[in-house]
């Protein structure tokens, strides 16, 4: 199978990520790396850019899940952005854009983060 | 057989000997002093053939035994302190014996004739036994055929004993002194070839040092105390001159070859160790390379690995560095506590630069600082990059105690050596690959197993429902899952699941949706409902990252609707008047979410069912089938061919449909299970067309 890798950058103090190729069970455990790492230095407000990502599985599916509740717990959010079609239409037809916020652009995303902290002020 | 076959032998040759022996005895015995030259001649001979006989036993009986230099050496020694003490206690204890036949030569003595008869027997077996020995030892670890000069040498030593024959005429005395020269020059000659010290270790050189010049001087006081007044002598020549002769011959071999032995050995020594070294090398390769097909085991290998590091390199401690998450640890450490090797590794990598070598490096650790902090002095290590597909996964070190640094020889044997070691670990790992690898497929077996159990093992049967359903497992189960619920004569209710996730685990998942789905069938009629429900009671067993997509449907046969409800399932096709339409009623995959929000967005689509209605449901193993180029087979082709063949009947339809697929992913291996399940409301079989087109025929025909 194709490779699968992330990448990480802090825009402000929103986390991106970058993901990359095949998104499946073998290479969920990269993802899950990422995100807890994230956990682990207190960054709870994230921003999925899934541009440059070709497939995702079940299993690359429940990596989201495993962390979205850890991460609204902690006033942050795993906001999704930027999906091709395919990619869009796997996480529609389980209803994830009922659960989760998807943006078509990154900077969306991000700002959505900024009005809310603008709004709590 | 063989073994038997010289045992026999040396029995014959044992009998030979003891025969010869007795005969000599006897004759020694009835004819004492022998002054005529008949007899004189008769007793040289059966003292020659005693020699021989002995000579030919104890040649065979060495042979059996493994010949080492050293023990023959050893063995000389022994002899020859023998013969060394005989000859000096013959002196005052059998003196007065030897005299007293002298000075009545014609008087028979009974226990002189004895008493001399035994001295001589042993030292003519020693004599014996010395002579084999040296030629044992001109043999060995010569390459080329050299019997030729020692044979010629035995032959002038015969010639040179049996002289002794002449010495009465003392013109004739030229010939013994003759033959005596030339024996001792082809002595001389045959003692420079001494070929073996070069294959013994050092340590055994130093001893042969010591005991070369040890035997070599006994050799000469054998020589020396051999003079004509001594006891021995007069005993000797008693009973047999020749073997006085040859006796005398052995001695000056003796001295000759000893003194030889000695200074080679001298000069030998300074290269032993460089030697002795190469030769290690050499054998630890040999075992090394053998063991790359035998251990398995990691740990086991390791181990082994560092121990031979530290023989072929000759330091005093080794261990591996092994990258474990990119931390080096220190692994089968040898004579060396795992503090100070991680100490010693940290040194070497901080020097350097992560220690990104390509062959072996060597360290000096002069500038350690902290040198204080091992709890032994090391001066030196060394460090080899163990490579796995060309990316250094570990390293061997070893270290030196001693102030002799590493050379250019330590580094070729270590390169070679890493080398060796880089393709052992990448065996055992391959092999633990392939042991996981085949628990594994066991497990998937398993997996498979479970699944097929818990599919129908038959589609119901219903008058206006015809129903077809195929399943293809993926190798990795991929955990997906149908059913029908016969629920009464008026109710038909089916589901189609896709458990998140591959293998066994998914298998269990599935196993306990199907349980929640055949009870909550039974009690509850509506899709939304049921899945509702299955929702709650998943939220208690499912872990956050697992969820599964389902759609619930339920068909009422006498009302003719369809109820349909979906939990992030691929949308249910609707085939009816050659339009395929997705019903795809919004809801949340079950596992996702265990709030009311669940419910709220789940919704309920009914429809009334019309003649020849197709309504398909898959998994998206149908539609994210691969080619090559790794491009989906998509929902496009997937309805295009449906709608081709929406006429056929139900079984038809789906076998096209597995027939397309598979001809579109052939060469590329299936990754996730496939599932069709496809139902035919009401199908009017269009059989008029053909009728139509066969009275046709018949017409054109009248």
């Amino acid at each position: 199978m194709a490779e699968f890798s992330t990448s990480t950058k802090d825009v402000g103090e929103v986390s991106v990520i970058y993901l990359q190729g095949y998104l499946d069970a073998h290479t969920a455990p990269a993802l899950e790396n990422t995100f807890s790492n994230l956990v682990e230095k207190g960054k709870y407000q994230t921003v999925v850019n899934f541009k440059e990502l070709a497939y995702i599985s079940s299993a690359g599916l429940g990596v989201f899940m495993a962390f979205i509740e850890k991460m609204r717990e902690n006033n942050g959010d795993i906001k999704l952005s930027s999906m091709n079609d395919k990619v869009f239409n796997i996480f529609d037809l389980l209803g994830f854009p009922l659960l989760y916020e998807i943006y078509k652009t990154e900077d969306e995303a991000i700002n959505k983060y900024i009005e809310s902290k603008n709004l709590e002020k | 057989m063989n073994f038997e076959l010289s045992r026999l032998k040396i029995n014959a040759k044992f009998q030979f000997f003891i025969g010869a022996a007795i005969i000599l005895f006897f004759f020694k015995f009835f004819i004492p002093s022998s002054e005529n030259t008949v007899s004189l001649i008769i007793n040289e001979l059966l003292v020659g053939i005693t020699i021989a006989s002995f000579i030919f036993f104890l040649m065979e009986w060495i042979h059996i035994k493994k010949v080492n230099p050293l023990s023959l050496v050893m063995n000389i020694g022994i002899l020859t302190a023998l013969i060394f003490f005989f000859i000096i206690f013959s002196n005052p204890l059998l003196g007065e014996l030897s005299s007293r036949t002298q000075s009545a030569p014609l008087r028979f003595d009974l226990i002189y004739s004895l008493v001399s008869f035994i001295y001589s027997t042993i030292i003519l077996g020693s004599v014996s036994y010395i002579f084999l020995a040296f030629r044992e030892l001109y043999f060995l670890k010569q390459k080329r055929n050299v019997s030729t000069y020692f044979n010629t040498m035995v032959v002038f030593i015969i010639l040179s004993s049996y002289s002794t024959l002449l010495q009465q005429n003392p013109d004739l005395l030229y010939i013994k002194d003759t033959f005596f020269i030339i024996t001792i020059l082809l002595v001389i000659l045959n003692s420079i070839k001494i070929s073996w010290i070069a294959f013994i270790i050092k340590k055994e050189k130093k001893i042969l040092l010591f005991l070369s010049i040890i035997i070599a001087v006994l050799f000469v006081l054998n020589l020396a105390g051999n003079s004509d007044s001594s006891t021995n002598y007069q005993i000797l020549t008693k009973f047999s001159p020749a073997f006085l002769q040859f006796l005398k011959i052995n001695m000056i071999y003796g001295a000759i070859y000893f003194s030889i032995l000695f200074f080679t050995t001298l000069f030998h020594i300074p290269t032993a160790e460089a030697f002795d070294r190469k030769a290690q090398e050499v054998s630890s390769l040999q075992y090394f390379s053998k063991l790359i097909t035998e251990v398995f085991d990691f740990d086991d290998l390791v181990d082994t690995i560092a121990e031979i590091a530290s023989k072929v390199s000759s330091a005093d401690a080794s261990w591996i560095a092994w990258k474990d998450n990119d931390v080096l640890k220190s692994i089968g450490n040898k004579s060396i506590g795992f503090l100070d090797a991680d100490l010693l590794t940290t040194y070497a990598k901080d020097t350097k630069k992560n220690i990104e070598v390509s062959g072996t490096e060597f360290l000096a650790l002069e500038k350690f600082q902290k040198k204080l902090q091992l709890s032994e002095p090391f001066y030196f290590i060394s460090f080899s990059p163990l490579k796995m597909h060309n990316e250094a996964k570990g390293f061997l070190f070893t270290a030196r105690k001693n102030n002799f640094a590493f050379d250019d020889e330590d580094k070729n044997a270590l390169d070679t050596f890493s080398d060796y070691a880089s393709v052992a670990i990448e065996n055992s790992h391959l092999f633990e690959e392939s042991i996981v690898k085949e628990r594994l497929e066991k497990e998937l077996d398993l997996a498979r197993e479970v699944q097929r159990k818990i599919l129908p093992a038959k589609n119901p049967d219903y008058k206006d429902l015809n129903i077809s359903s195929v399943f293809i497992p993926a190798f990795e189960v991929g955990g997906d899952y149908y059913d029908f619920f016969e629920i009464d004569s008026d109710n038909f209710g089916f589901v189609i699941a896709d458990v998140s996730g591959k293998g066994i685990s998914a298998a269990f998942i599935m196993a306990e949706v199907k349980g929640i789905f055949e009870s909550l069938s039974k009690t509850i009629r509506s899709p939304k409902e049921i899945l509702v429900k299955a929702n709650e009671i998943l939220q208690r067993t499912l872990d956050r990252k697992s969820f599964v997509s389902a759609a619930y449907g339920l068909i009422d046969l006498k009302n003719e609707t369809l109820k349909i409800s979906r939990a992030g399932h691929c949308p249910v096709l609707l085939i009816r008047n050659n339009i395929a339409e997705n019903m795809k009623p919004s809801g949340i995959g079950l596992g996702l979410n265990f709030t009311e929000h669940f419910a709220n967005t789940l919704e309920e689509l009914k429809i009334d069912l019309e003649e020849n209605d197709t309504i398909v449901l898959y998994t998206d193993g149908i539609t994210e089938a691969k080619n090559k180029n790794l491009e989906d087979f998509g929902s496009g082709l997937f309805e295009k061919i449906l709608l081709e063949n929406c006429d056929r009947n139900a079984d038809e339809i789906s076998n096209k449909v597995i027939h397309e697929v598979t001809l579109f992913s052939q060469n590329n291996p299936q990754h996730d299970d496939i599932t069709l399940v496809i139902l035919k409301w009401k199908q009017i079989l269009k059989n008029d067309g053909e009728k139509e087109w066969q009275n046709s025929v018949l017409q054109l025909k009248t």
